[in-house]
C-alpha cells in the first residue's frame, strides 16, 4: 500500500485504552469489563461473483490451501472459514441480480413493485423481510449490556445514489431499506457531528461574551440582570464544550469519486474500527458498489488502480474461455480480499477494550456476494468466507455443504449472537436448522 | 395581579349590599368631609393595621391594600367590615371618605401604576419572533423572486401536466398530453376514467405544481397515497431529488401511505408539489391511483382544501425545527422575559440548525457555484449580509473586520467562516434582544421595534432604507410605515395570533361536545368551524370596514354546506365557505360564534360558567381572579329537569362564590340561548330558556342582559371594556405593558378609535407608532 494511504488522519485506534480521550456523549473507556464478552458482526459485501476455481480451497477441514483470491487472508488463515455449497434458493419475482442482492441478507421473497428486471422477470418492489444485520441489531439493542448508541451502521463504498433493490441489501422490515453512506465525510457529520459544532461554538464564544459585556454596559440598571443571567450561561455553555476532546480527523478533501475507491475504502475502515473502539455500534456493514456494479461515476466501475479499464460487471458476463478476462476478474476479487485483510489486520492489532484478545477476537466478519459466479448468474456456491471470531463458531477450516438454503447460514449467524430465533426469512428454507459451525 | 383583599367576605351577599347601599355610593355634598379628612382618618382608624401607606403590617393584616375593587364595592366592604375589631361604627360619610383615599392614595390599579409605573422591560424574541425573524432574515438575503405572472389565476388548485409516457426520474416535454389546474390530488386511474384519458396512455407520469397557504402555525402531516412511484416536495425546492421531502422510487402497493411531517408558520405560501410515475407493476396489480391529504395543527386529516392551493410557485422557507421552551405567560400574554437553561439550549441548536441549512444551500442561496472565482470572497460578503440581517442594522466598520473578516481569514475554508459568522450572529444578544440600544444607527431601533409589533419579523429592505436615510424619526413618518405594512401578510397573521389569544382558542385541542349527544357535531364540522371563525375575523378586519363594532354585532357568518345545514342556516352555492345571513337577531358576531360557544362547553351540556367568564375577560373587561375553591361540575348532584341556569345559580350561590360569579353568571345566562354546540335554541330540558339577568358595571351602573347583542352593546359603550380591549392588543403586538407607555395612554387610544370609527387597523398603527417612538423621541428644539 501507498504511503499516503497508510497515513491516514484518524486517530489510531490502537491506542492504549486510557490514552483514548473521552468523547462527549460517549460511553468512556477503560471502565470495568462488560459482563459478558462483547460480540460484534460486520457483513462486508463485494459484486458479481466470483471465480470458483481460484477461489474455494480444493480440501475441506483444517488443512486446506489457499488459492488466489483468499491468498491476502493468509495471515488470518486459523480464524478463516470457508464455507462452500450455500446456496440462495429465494425464488419469486425480479431478477437474479434483484434477489441475489435483496434477498441475499433477507432470504425471502421480494415484495411486490415496479422495479423492471432483465429478461422477462416480472417486476419486483422491495425485500419483503428484515436483513440478518438488522435482526441481530435489533435483539442486541434489546439489552441494556449490549445496547449501542447507534445499533448498526452501514457504510459504503462508491454504492451509485439510487434506492432500488440493486443497491439495497440492508432491510430495517419489509419494504424498509437501510441505505449505506457511501461518503466518510457524512458518516463523519452522522458521528461525530454535533462534536464538530461544539468546536465551532468555542470558537464563537470568546466574541458572543466580549459583545455581551459592551451591551451590558449599554443599558439601564434594572435591565442588566437579564443580561447578566444571560451571562451565566454563556459561560456554562463555555464550560461544556470546553471539557470535551475535540473529533478525530478525517483526510480532507478526498471526493467520492471512482479513482479515489481505494482511498475511500481505507477511511470507512478506519472510521468503522474507531466506531467498534468506542462501542457505538457493535454491527456493522460494509457494501462495496452495489450488484450490477453501479457506481456514481457514468458508466461502470474501473478498477484503474489495478490497471483494468473494463467494467467489472462487463467483465464478470465474459465467459469462462476468455482467459484475460478471467485473470482481471481474479485480480479485482484478490483485491476485495485485500480489503477485508485491511479490516481484519486493523481489529487484529487492537487490542479488546475491557477484555481479552484482540479485537478481532470478538468480530465476526462475513464476507459474500450476490452471485456464485457472474456469467452464469447462478444462486449456488454463493462465496461466504468468515473471519475472525465470538460467535462460537469453530474458525480455521474449509467446509463444504450440499446447496443448503443460505437461509440456514443467517440462522446460524443469529444462534452465534444469542438469539436463538427458529426461523430467518422463509420459514420452509429452515426445516433443517441452523447449520452446524461449532 | 394584587392579592385578594381580607377573605372574610361580607355576610350579607352583595347584591343585598348593593341595594342597601346604592344609594349611599352617590356622592352626597351634603354630608361629604373635606377631602383630607380621609386621610385623617385612615391614619387614626386604619395605619395600624394596614400601615401608614397601606403596605400591609406584619402580625396585623400583612398584605398590602391593593386591589381591582370599584371605589363603590371598597365602600360598600369598609362601612360593612371596618374597622375590624368595631365593624359598622363609621358613619356612611365617613367610610365614603376613607375608602376614596385609600382608593386613590394607594388601592386602585391606577395608583399603583402612579406610585410604582411599571417600564419597558428587556426581554428576548419570543418563540414565534425567533421563528418568523430567522424565516424572514434567510429570505431576505436571496435574490429577489420574479413577480408572480399576471394571467396566472391566484387560487383554487395546482398547475398539473400529464404526460403520455412514464420514465422513472425524467418527464418526456414532448409526450406532454394535457395541461391544466387540478383542485386537488385524488384520482384513481381506472380503466375510461376521465384522469386517465387526460394522460392518454397506459403508461404515463404527471407533475403537480405550485403553492399552499398554511392557515396555522406549527406540525403538518402530510400523506400521499400511492401504489406507484412518486416524489413529493413540501416547503422545498421542487424538482430537486435530493431536496425531496418524500422519494418514493421502488412502488409498494402493500404500503401505499407516505407519510412526512413539517413544520410550518401561518400566514405563508409554501412550495408544493408531486411527481408521479404509473409505471408497469405486476400483472393483476390495483390500477394506479393517487391521493393528497394533510392533517394541519387542530386538523383532522382530509384532503388539502382547493382554496389553500395555488399554481403560483413559492419559495422555501427555514423554518426552524428546533423546540424552544415556552415563553413566559405570567403577565397573561407571552413575553420573553426568562433566560433559562433550557432556552439558552434551544438557541444553541436552532444556530446550529440554521448554520448546518445556510452551509448546505450557499450556492443555492447566493448564486455561486463551486469553483467559481470569487467564490470566497461572495461567500463572505453573503456572511456580513446575514450578520448585518441579525443585528438589525448595517454593520460598523470595527464589526465587519472583527466579526466577519477576521473569522473568515481564521477559518480553513469559507464554509466553516460562513458557519462560525451564523452561530455567532444568532447566539448574539443584539440578535436575541431586539430593543437593546444602538447608537450606531439611530432609527434602527424603531425599525425593529415596527417591524416586531407589527409582523413579530426583522425589518425589510423598505423599512431599513427608511430607517438608515432618517425617514424614521417624526410619528407621521412611522405611522406611513406601519400603514404600509399592514398591507404585508405577516400583519394579518400578527392579528390572527392576537385573535387566537383574545378569544382563548389556542389551546383548544378538539371542542368538547359529544357526538354521541350530538349527531352530526363530527371532527369535521369542528375543522369547518374553525375555518368559519377565521375567515369572519379575516373578513372584517382585512377585506371590509376594519370596524370593531362588528366583530361583535354582526348578523352574518361564513359558512359552507356543512356547516349550514347543522346550524340551520341557508346554504352557500358551490363547495366552499360564502358569507351567509343568519335570522334577525339570532347571532351578534364572535360572541356567539359556535366554535366559541362549543369551546366553552361540556360534553353535553353549555357551560355559563365558562362563557361568563370568557364575557367578563374578553369582551366586558373585567379581571377576575382564580376561584378560591375549586368545584368540579358534577350534573349528576342535581334533581332532574333543572335548567343549566338553575343549577349554576344553585352551584354559586354561597357568598364566597357570588364574589365573582355575581359578575360571571349573568353574562353565561346571556348566552343560554345556544346549546352546547352553538346552536340556537328557545328550550332547555325542556323549559322556555331564561336568558335575562341583571348585570352590575363596576361603576354601579345595572344593566338589563337578554342576550348577547345586550352584551355586545354595553361593552361598546363602556369605555373601561374598550380599554380592556385595547389594552390586550397592546400587549399582544408590543409585549410590554400599556401602562408602561404613559398613565394616560390607554385612554388616549380609545379616543382616537372611537373618532376613527373603531378602525381596527388604524388602531394597530397608532398602537404600533406609539410603542415604536416611546422613549425614542428626538429632544425637543432648543427655545430660541
Amino acid at each position: 500500500m501507498t504511503p499516503i494511504l497508510r497515513r491516514s488522519f484518524l486517530r489510531r485506534a490502537g491506542l492504549p485504552a486510557a490514552l483514548l480521550p473521552l468523547i462527549h456523549g460517549l460511553p468512556s473507556l477503560g471502565l470495568a469489563a462488560p459482563a459478558r464478552p462483547r460480540q460484534r458482526l460486520v457483513i462486508v459485501f463485494s459484486p458479481n461473483g466470483t471465480i470458483p476455481t481460484e477461489f474455494w480451497p480444493d480440501r475441506t477441514g483444517t488443512d486446506f490451501a489457499l488459492k488466489r483470491i483468499l491468498e491476502p487472508l493468509a495471515p488470518h488463515r486459523d480464524c478463516l472459514l470457508t464455507l462452500r455449497g450455500i446456496s440462495n434458493r429465494v425464488r419469486g419475482d425480479g431478477d437474479g441480480h434483484m434477489r441475489g442482492m435483496s434477498c441475499l441478507l433477507t432470504g425471502t421473497e421480494l415484495l411486490p413493485g415496479n422495479i423492471q428486471g432483465g429478461g422477462k422477470s416480472i417486476p419486483a418492489g422491495w425485500a419483503g423481510g428484515i436483513s440478518i444485520d438488522q435482526e441481530i441489531r435489533n435483539f442486541l439493542q434489546s439489552s441494556p449490556e449490549t445496547r449501542t448508541r447507534f445499533g448498526s451502521l452501514e457504510f459504503g463504498v462508491g454504492v451509485q445514489d439510487r434506492a432500488d433493490p440493486w443497491t439495497r441489501m440492508s432491510y430495517a422490515g419489509p419494504g424498509q431499506p437501510v441505505a449505506p453512506t457511501s461518503d466518510p465525510y457524512q458518516m463523519f457529520e452522522k458521528l461525530y457531528g454535533g462534536m464538530r459544532d461544539r468546536a465551532h461554538l468555542r470558537s464563537v464564544l470568546d466574541p458572543l461574551q466580549a459583545d455581551l459585556a459592551k451591551v451590558r454596559r449599554m443599558v439601564s440598571p434594572e435591565d442588566r440582570r437579564v443580561l447578566e443571567e444571560h451571562e451565566t450561561l454563556l459561560r456554562r455553555l463555555e464550560r461544556e464544550t470546553a471539557d470535551r476532546a475535540g473529533p478525530p480527523t478525517l483526510e480532507a478533501g478526498v471526493a467520492d469519486q471512482n479513482d479515489n475507491v481505494p482511498r475511500l475504502s481505507r477511511m470507512q475502515v478506519d472510521l468503522m474500527v474507531n466506531c467498534f473502539v468506542n462501542d457505538m455500534t457493535r454491527v456493522a456493514t460494509l457494501q462495496y458498489t452495489a450488484t450490477l456494479q453501479y457506481t456514481k461515476s457514468v458508466g461502470s466501475a474501473r478498477m484503474n488502480w489495478l490497471s483494468i479499464s473494463d467494467g467489472h460487471h462487463a467483465l464478470s458476463h465474459e465467459p469462462d474461455s476468455d482467459a484475460a478476462a478471467q485473470e482481471k476478474l481474479i485480480r479485482i476479487n484478490t483485491w476485495f480480499a485485500g480489503e477485508v485483510r485491511y479490516l481484519a489486520d486493523r481489529l487484529a492489532a487492537t487490542p479488546e477494550p475491557g477484555g481479552d484478545g484482540s479485537m478481532l477476537d470478538h468480530t465476526l466478519i462475513v464476507w459474500t456476494n450476490e452471485l456464485g459466479k457472474g456469467n452464469s448468474h447462478t444462486l449456488d456456491n454463493i462465496p461466504f468466507v468468515l473471519l475472525g471470531g465470538g460467535a462460537g463458531f469453530r474458525m480455521g477450516r474449509a467446509l463444504e455443504f450440499d446447496k443448503v438454503p443460505h437461509n440456514r447460514l443467517l440462522l446460524a449467524l443469529a444462534h452465534g449472537f444469542g438469539h436463538r430465533i427458529p426461523t430467518f426469512g422463509k420459514a420452509d428454507f429452515c426445516s433443517a436448522g441452523p447449520l452446524a459451525l461449532g | 395581579m394584587a392579592p385578594t383583599p381580607p377573605r372574610l367576605l361580607p355576610a350579607l351577599s352583595l347584591l343585598l349590599g348593593a341595594a342597601l347601599w346604592s344609594a349611599g355610593c352617590q356622592r352626597d355634598p351634603a354630608a361629604a368631609l373635606a377631602a383630607d379628612a380621609g386621610a385623617a382618618l385612615y391614619r387614626a382608624k386604619c395605619a395600624d393595621c394596614h400601615g401608614a401607606k397601606g403596605e400591609g403590617v406584619e402580625g396585623k393584616y400583612g398584605s398590602p391594600l391593593t386591589g381591582d375593587w370599584s371605589l363603590a364595592r371598597l365602600t360598600r366592604y369598609t362601612a360593612l367590615n371596618m374597622p375590624d375589631d368595631a365593624p359598622e361604627t363609621l358613619s356612611p360619610a365617613e367610610a365614603q371618605a376613607v375608602s376614596a383615599y385609600i382608593f386613590d392614595a394607594f388601592y386602585s390599579p391606577a395608583a399603583q401604576a402612579r406610585l410604582n409605573p411599571p417600564r419597558r422591560e428587556l426581554q428576548h424574541l419570543t418563540n414565534t419572533q425567533y421563528a418568523i425573524s430567522v424565516a424572514d432574515l434567510l429570505a431576505g438575503l436571496a435574490p429577489p423572486a420574479a413577480p408572480p405572472e399576471a394571467s396566472a389565476p391566484a387560487a383554487g388548485g395546482l398547475a398539473a401536466v400529464y404526460f403520455g409516457s412514464a420514465q422513472r426520474g425524467r418527464f418526456d416535454a414532448a409526450k406532454a398530453a394535457h395541461r391544466g389546474v387540478d383542485p386537488g390530488v385524488d384520482f384513481e386511474f381506472n380503466p375510461g376514467s376521465p384522469a386517465l384519458a387526460r394522460a392518454g396512455a397506459a403508461e404515463f407520469s404527471v407533475q403537480w405544481r405550485g403553492s399552499l397557504l398554511a392557515e396555522e402555525t406549527g406540525d403538518h402531516e402530510f400523506t400521499v397515497r400511492t401504489p406507484n412511484t412518486v416524489r413529493f416536495w413540501i416547503n422545498a425546492e421542487p424538482g430537486v431529488p435530493a431536496d425531496a421531502s418524500l422519494d418514493v422510487n421502488v412502488s409498494n402497493p402493500t404500503r401505499p401511505d407516505h407519510r412526512v411531517t413539517v413544520r410550518l408558520l401561518a400566514g405563508r405560501r409554501y412550495p408544493i408539489a408531486i411527481d408521479y410515475w404509473a409505471l408497469p407493476e405486476k400483472p393483476g396489480a390495483p390500477p394506479p391511483a393517487i391521493a393528497l391529504r394533510w392533517k394541519p395543527p387542530h386538523g383532522t386529516e382530509r384532503p388539502v382544501p382547493a382554496r389553500l392551493l395555488s399554481p403560483a410557485p413559492a419559495r422555501p422557507t427555514l423554518v426552524v425545527a428546533t423546540r424552544f421552551p415556552p415563553d413566559d405567560g405570567s403577565h397573561g400574554y407571552e413575553r420573553g422575559l426568562s433566560v433559562s437553561a433550557a432556552w439558552d439550549e434551544a438557541t444553541t441548536r436552532a444556530a446550529f440548525e440554521v448554520a448546518a441549512h445556510v452551509g448546505r444551500r450557499v450556492d443555492r442561496l447566493d448564486g455561486t457555484r463551486a469553483g467559481d472565482a470569487g467564490r470566497a470572497g461572495r461567500i463572505e460578503a453573503f456572511a456580513a449580509r446575514f450578520l448585518a440581517g441579525a443585528f438589525r442594522r448595517p454593520l460598523t466598520a470595527e464589526e465587519r473586520e472583527a466579526q466577519v473578516a477576521a473569522v473568515f481569514r481564521a477559518a480553513p475554508d469559507p464554509e466553516t467562516g460562513l458557519r462560525r459568522v451564523v452561530l455567532f450572529a444568532l447566539k448574539s444578544p443584539r440578535f436575541l434582544y431586539p430593543d437593546l440600544p444602538s447608537p450606531e444607527a439611530p432609527g434602527s431601533r424603531v425599525a425593529a421595534r415596527l417591524a416586531l409589533s407589527l409582523w413579530d419579523s426583522v425589518p425589510d429592505a423598505a423599512l431599513a432604507a427608511a430607517a438608515a436615510g432618517g425617514g424614521l424619526v417624526t410619528p407621521e413618518q412611522v405611522a406611513a410605515q406601519a400603514t404600509r405594512m399592514l398591507g404585508d401578510p405577516r400583519a394579518r397573521a400578527k392579528l390572527r395570533g392576537f385573535f387566537e389569544h383574545w378569544l382563548q382558542l389556542r389551546f383548544v385541542e378538539s371542542l368538547p361536545p359529544d357526538p354521541a349527544h350530538f349527531p352530526g357535531f363530527t371532527p369535521e364540522l369542528a375543522e369547518d368551524l374553525r375555518t368559519s371563525l377565521r375567515l369572519f375575523l379575516d373578513d372584517i378586519a382585512w377585506d371590509g370596514s376594519g370596524d370593531f363594532r362588528e366583530l361583535l354585532r354582526a348578523g352574518h357568518v361564513f359558512a359552507n354546506a356543512r356547516v349550514a345545514g347543522y346550524y340551520g342556516w341557508p346554504a352557500p352555492s358551490g363547495d366552499g365557505f360564502a358569507r351567509v345571513a343568519t335570522s334577525p337577531g339570532e347571532r351578534s358576531g364572535v360572541l356567539t360564534h359556535p366554535y366559541l360557544l362549543a369551546a366553552l362547553s361540556h360534553p353535553r351540556s353549555t357551560s355559563p360558567i365558562l362563557r361568563g367568564v370568557f364575557l367578563t375577560r374578553g369582551i366586558v373587561g373585567r379581571s377576575l381572579r382564580s376561584p378560591q375553591v375549586a368545584v368540579a361540575f358534577n350534573d349528576a348532584e342535581f334533581a332532574p329537569g333543572m335548567s343549566m341556569r338553575e343549577k349554576v345559580e344553585k352551584l354559586t350561590r354561597t357568598e364566597n362564590c357570588q364574589g365573582c360569579h355575581a359578575v360571571i353568571n349573568p353574562l353565561g345566562f346571556s348566552l343560554e340561548w345556544y346549546d352546547a354546540t352553538g346552536r340556537f335554541r328557545r328550550e332547555d330540558e325542556g323549559r322556555p330558556v331564561d336568558a335575562a339577568s341583571d348585570y352590575f358595571a363596576d361603576d354601579g351602573q345595572a344593566v338589563r342582559l337578554g342576550g348577547a347583542r345586550d352584551v355586545a352593546e354595553f361593552a361598546l359603550a363602556h369605555a373601561p371594556s374598550l380599554e380592556a380591549f385595547i389594552e390586550q392588543l397592546f400587549h399582544h403586538l408590543v409585549k410590554q405593558p400599556a401602562i408602561a407607555h404613559g398613565p394616560g395612554v390607554l385612554a388616549g387610544l380609545r379616543d382616537s378609535w372611537i373618532a376613527s370609527g373603531h378602525d381596527l387597523r388604524q388602531l394597530m398603527v397608532r398602537i404600533a407608532t406609539l410603542a415604536a417612538l416611546h422613549g425614542l423621541e428626538p429632544p425637543p428644539p432648543a427655545a430660541p
